[in-house]
């Protein structure tokens, strides 16, 4: 997971090229896990408030999704626009994900189904280069 | 509250698109018309509340009440601006009835007014373009506008309670219904569910008729302590309860703008709103069986079946079938929105709580003309605002 490869923005995953890992923290105090890595643990019962830097599951299950039919305003980029898929992901532990879905079929998307966290080009920055985000996508052989 | 406050009188501008007129001159107009409806004048007026604005006005922080002050009544004054994006309205109520209730003043002014940008609400300024700012993530990562949260809660819901696409489509529709009779209102153009379901598809399963777009408007209300209402023998509703409330850790809600939320099953969806509804209703005394009205912000038709079921008007899920057998209609369990909501008006950002509490108080007064609601004793609000603020005011006659 050293691999260079440009991000929407630093520090939100790592990857090796194909599969991506949400970078998350745990409270040591009271166990709560967030993602992106917060200023503090948000849990007003957790005295200790003591975040450490974890990996997120790399498999989760689709709980919800839409489809965009509109493209979203220019702060959004994403190369040859179509409409597309954002699904809402539990990864377990409590911390559920919204993300893009790949591989999936607009029009037969299930609630239920297992995924796996991706690395995927969203679009190439004006240097040419291209810049990734993290997606879901049917996991194998399931 | 500690002493008894009324609303001694509101008044609003009609929503729509209004190039013409700037920010403070909407406002103007609004509490103009509620001033005239308490029957006082500036001279009685002791605070002004500003539900700031979030797209323009003021100096580089919203409208603001100074600058109401300064532009038609230079005297001492109160002035105090606050915010909570789409909640603040409430927060501004919330606020002037303290005012009141604390002995500082007799008369408060609570306004709201705004002029919204075109198309998807964008990111507001000052974030920095890094992890901090989930209003960056939630644009560069996915791309996630406003209707996608709102789609992804009803996409989940048709999996729970199999609320189907013409349910959706009928609450869309009973909002036209109810604007139809009210003049503030920027649609009022009766709708089919045929015409619902034919409107273009935003995010699936909700069709652009089935979210509210952004509007111009403004809202104010004229608050006032019970000497004050013996002195002007205006025709007064009763403040029962306000409360204003923050989200609670676990919450399930997508929440606008986060990317991820951390959930513990314990913790009520939509917190930030129903604590400050429960608590509003707690100090009123009565239960949410007691309400006749109920104006809640409907940012799309998902929330006209979710938000009955969370504040306790019926069971969950139970609201499609009230919707499928007009249970919400004006001769409903309560009515829902009999202004119009959200769905008719177009989101007037900051403004729109206000807008609801000048129905809340036209329909407890019985002022309401066609779309009066009969025999209203108790109404309610309830409104969201981004960063997770909520706010609800429950009026008697």
């Amino acid at each position: 997971m050293t691999e260079a490869a440009r991000a929407v923005a630093e520090g939100l995953f790592v990857t090796d090229g194909e599969n991506a890992v949400l970078l998350g923290a745990r409270c040591e105090g009271c166990g709560a896990v967030y993602f992106p890595r917060p200023l503090s643990c948000r849990n007003p019962a957790c005295h200790e408030k003591r975040l450490t830097a974890v990996e997120l599951p790399g498999e989760g299950t689709l709980i919800s999704y839409t489809v965009q039919r509109y493209r979203p305003p220019p702060l959004f980029r994403m190369d040859d626009w179509a409409p597309y898929a954002i699904g809402l992901v539990s990864l377990g532990d409590g911390i559920e994900v919204m993300g893009m879905l790949s591989g999936f079929e607009l029009d037969h998307i299930a609630i239920g189904s297992p995924v796996r966290v991706i690395c995927a080009p969203l679009y190439t920055d004006d240097a040419g280069a291209p810049v990734h985000t993290y997606q879901f996508a049917p996991a194998p052989g399931r | 509250m500690s002493g008894e406050v009324l609303v001694a009188g509101v008044g609003a501008h009609p929503w729509g698109k209004w190039p013409d007129k700037s920010q403070l001159a909407l406002a103007l107009n609004a509490i103009d018309a509620a001033l005239d409806d308490a029957g006082l004048g500036w001279r009685d007026v002791g605070a002004l509340v500003a539900a700031s604005s979030r797209f323009e006005g003021g100096m580089g922080w919203g409208l603001h009440a100074n600058e109401v002050a300064q532009a038609v009544a230079e005297q001492p004054m109160a002035c105090i601006n606050v915010g909570g994006a789409c909640a603040a309205g409430a927060i501004a109520f919330h606020t002037a009835a303290n005012l009141i209730a604390s002995g500082e003043c007799d008369v408060a002014i609570a306004f709201g007014a705004e002029r919204m940008p075109k198309g998807f609400i964008p990111r507001p300024p000052g974030g920095a373009d890094d992890i901090t700012d989930t209003d960056f993530l939630r644009w560069v990562a996915m791309g996630a506008t406003n209707p996608a949260y709102w789609a992804i809660e009803a996409m989940r819901r048709r999996a729970e309670h199999g609320t189907t696409d013409e349910t959706l489509a009928r609450a869309a529709q009973l909002m036209r219904r109810h604007a139809a009779d009210n003049p503030l209102a920027r649609f009022r153009d009766p709708l089919t569910v045929e015409q619902v379901l034919a409107s273009p598809m935003v995010a699936d399963p909700l069709h652009l008729l089935e979210i509210c777009p952004v509007s111009d408007g403004a809202a104010a209300v004229v608050l006032c302590s019970e000497r004050m209402a013996r002195r002007t023998g205006a025709r007064t509703a009763r403040i029962a309860g306000s409360a204003i409330g923050s989200g609670a850790f676990g919450d399930p809600a997508r929440r606008i703008p986060s990317i991820a939320s951390t959930v513990n099953g314990g913790t009520i969806h939509t917190s930030e709103v129903i604590s400050a509804a429960r608590t509003a209703l707690d100090r009123a005394g009565l239960s949410p069986a007691d309400l006749d009205v109920l104006e809640m912000a409907d940012n799309s038709a998902w929330h006209l079946l979710a938000w009955p079921e969370l504040l306790g008007l019926c069971e969950a899920g139970q609201a499609d079938w009230l919707i499928d057998h007009d249970g919400f209609g004006r001769d409903g369990i309560a009515a829902l929105n009999p202004s119009g909501g959200f769905l008719s008006f177009g989101e007037a950002t900051t403004a729109q709580a206000l807008l609801q509490i000048c129905e809340l108080v036209w329909q407890l007064r019985g002022d309401a003309g066609r779309r009066q609601v009969e025999g209203a004793r108790v109404a309610m609000s309830a409104v969201l605002g981004l960063g997770a603020n909520g706010g609800s005011v429950v009026l008697t006659t």
